[in-house]
């Protein structure tokens, strides 16, 4: 299948329909980036995703689109709730994978001559890499508070303070849980994985305020030049994956897909009102909630060992989140669509919501700003802190991209990695890594990502999201 | 299924990890993809130190679809119950049904050191052919 662009202007691409597309495909990108975006497959994925039933509007693609399975990585598709669809390969095996920000009172040079001890010290408190076990082993009855209650079931535990919920998405739980649909087997997979990183591209990166683009915002945020800040990269783990396995084989060879002619098996779906459709969604909350609590007492534990690694009170320390946004998702939300405001069922597969000032979604805390927006980097250039925007409800379903994106295959990242010293590398640029995984550094070379920084311009040329801070890496942790 | 290296090749994919599996029927095609997951995680077909026999049957709708199936329980006894996969014998084999013996040994982080994490398997360009007599599977991971 050839996909034949047509440029809109420098940063937006139109797909046109054709074939079974049910509506037109489009992508945000430039110059820079179309190129290898043509190279990957992934604007065959957008246009399958255009042939689902419901979709409205555009199959869309964020800038740091890069292929994936079933939808794209940087896919935005929002389907009718009387007509349309939900695909859990929409979502993705990692449901609510997503970001985390903290902010410090520490300055750069309080912890540079520590970063060392530091970075080894996170290493060792922080359960990484494949088959870690969290500190807190679930009961099955505790794993279904934690499905049902989120981020809030690790606070009452003692795991933050309850101001950081008002600093999470939908305030780290997702109505509609129902523990009772899941298997034996997500089950038994969550048990002891909450409070763990994971592996592959999940981190956990100490940077540096590099930059403020936007004093004003910077300063609501309580960012400034030269403060420390911690990032947080990691989902719902095993729990996640099993449950999208589960519903994906649940769905695949369903009558309902004998008729759609479907693309790619992975595109298997269900329509948002059928039994398993519902029964998808709560499943999906329940993993949704499971990751905002594993990401809590990741913070937790990155908190407890600041204190004691360097020596300082919590008040010095002054540990607080930013924010934490999910990137895996499929959520109803209410969007404009022909002059009309309608509930749609909204997939982020690799896209961060953007949501802009005064949205009644925001907290407080934001609700002049518009909503922290967290863009990761690879582990030697920038993290990127954005504010959400008007244009991206205009343009995108109030979404944004989620990351640099790969533009190298594992293989190939490998073949380049070759002979080479990945950690002096780093260490010559002034970011001291630590990894579990022999091949992970080769695999995450920083060649492997697109620019960062250019992924980040077409979001704020476009209006998705616009740049308020610039992160550099001083240390990471890596499964 | 012996320790030798599984006659597979590593497929160009941006963000995840696709694999050619290839094999002299459909047993030995399902044996060698066992192999090549135990090699993707951990570079080679570990020893089974403290065996265990599991039986396991599965139905699927076609063999691509028994292919996604047969890998997932493989990657599930390894993230669920920590028990890594040391060998597979197929006793049946259609295009809709699966049964096997495994061999399983505990999974002890400091011994079977892991190279990388597979989160899933995905039906993402998932094919089993037969061509000139030799079948091959296209499996593409989660990484």
């Amino acid at each position: 299948m050839e996909i034949r662009l047509k440029k809109i202007d420098n940063n937006r691409w139109m797909i046109p329909k054709t074939g079974n597309m049910r509506v037109p495909g489009l992508v945000f990108s430039s110059p820079q980036l179309i190129e290898a975006v043509q190279q990957d497959q992934s604007l065959i994925q957008v246009a399958n995703v255009a042939t689902l039933p419901g979709i409205v509007k555009q199959s869309l693609a964020m800038p740091d689109i890069h292929r994936g399975y079933g939808f794209p990585i940087g896919g935005v598709a929002a389907f009718r709730m009387e007509d349309g669809i939900i695909s859990p390969g929409g979502v993705g095996y990692d449901i609510n994978c997503g970001c985390r920000l903290m902010t410090t009172s520490l300055k750069a040079h309080d912890i540079k001559p520590y970063i060392k001890e530091l970075i080894s010290a996170l290493f060792k408190n922080i359960p990484v890499g494949v088959g870690s076990k969290g500190t807190l082993h679930l009961t099955p009855r505790d794993e279904a508070q934690v499905a049902l209650e989120g981020a809030s079931w690790v606070i009452n535990k003692g795991f933050g303070q309850s101001e950081d919920l008002e600093r999470t998405e939908d305030h780290g739980v997702i109505e509609g849980a129902d523990p009772s649909v899941l298997s034996e087997r997500a089950v038994k997979r969550g048990l002891d994985q909450l409070g763990t990183l994971g592996s592959g591209n999940h981190f956990l990166e100490v940077q540096v305020v590099d930059h403020v683009y936007d004093s004003a915002i910077a300063d609501k945020f309580n960012l400034f030049e030269g403060q420390v800040t911690i990032f947080l990269h990691t989902g719902s783990r095993g729990f996640g994956h099993q449950i999208c396995d589960d519903f994906l084989k649940q769905m695949t060879g369903a009558d309902f897909l004998k008729g759609l002619q479907l693309p790619d098996r992975q595109l298997a779906c269900a329509p948002l009102k059928s039994d398993v459709g519902r029964r998808y969604l709560s499943a999906m909350a329940c993993a949704a909630n499971y990751a905002w609590a594993n990401r809590q007492i990741l913070m937790h534990l990155t908190r407890e060992t600041f204190i004691r690694s360097l020596s300082v009170s919590p008040n010095e320390l002054d540990m607080t989140l930013l924010y934490d946004v999910c990137h895996n998702i499929a959520k109803e939300e209410v969007h404009r669509v022909e002059g009309e405001d309608i509930l749609l069922c909204v997939h982020r597969k690799g896209a961060t919501r953007s949501l802009p000032p005064k949205h009644p979604l925001l907290p407080s805390i934001y609700y002049h700003t518009g909503q922290p927006v967290l863009i990761p980097g690879d582990m030697g250039t920038y993290s990127y802190v954005l504010a959400g925007t008007q244009g991206a409800m205009e343009q995108s379903f109030g979404s944004s991209c989620h990351g640099a994106g790969r533009t190298l295959s594992r293989s190939k990242a490998i073949k380049m990695a070759k002979g080479r010293s990945i950690h002096r590398e780093l260490e010559d640029k002034g970011i001291f890594v630590q990894s579990k995984g022999k091949q992970t550094l080769r695999e995450e070379i920083p060649e492997a990502y697109k620019d960062v920084s250019q992924v980040v311009e077409v979001v704020h040329k476009t209006g998705l999201a616009k740049k308020v801070a610039r992160l550099r890496p001083l240390g990471v942790i890596k499964g | 299924m012996s320790k030798t290296r599984p006659d597979y090749i590593l497929l160009d994919h941006t963000a995840d990890l696709g694999v050619r599996i290839r094999g002299t029927s459909p047993a030995d095609l399902f044996e060698n993809a066992c192999k090549t997951l135990d090699y993707i995680i951990f570079g080679s077909v570990p020893p089974a130190e403290k065996p265990c026999s599991r039986k396991i049957s599965l139905s699927g709708n076609d063999l691509a679809d028994l292919m996604v199936r047969w890998l997932s329980e493989i990657l599930y006894l390894f993230d669920g119950e920590h028990l890594v996969v040391a060998n597979a014998d197929i006793h049946t084999l259609s295009t809709t049904e699966l049964k096997a013996t495994l061999t399983t040994t505990p999974f002890e982080p400091d011994y079977h050191e892991a190279l990388r994490e597979i989160k899933a398997v995905t039906y993402h360009g998932i094919k089993v052919t037969r061509e000139k007599g030799i079948w091959t599977a296209e499996v593409i991971f989660d990484l």
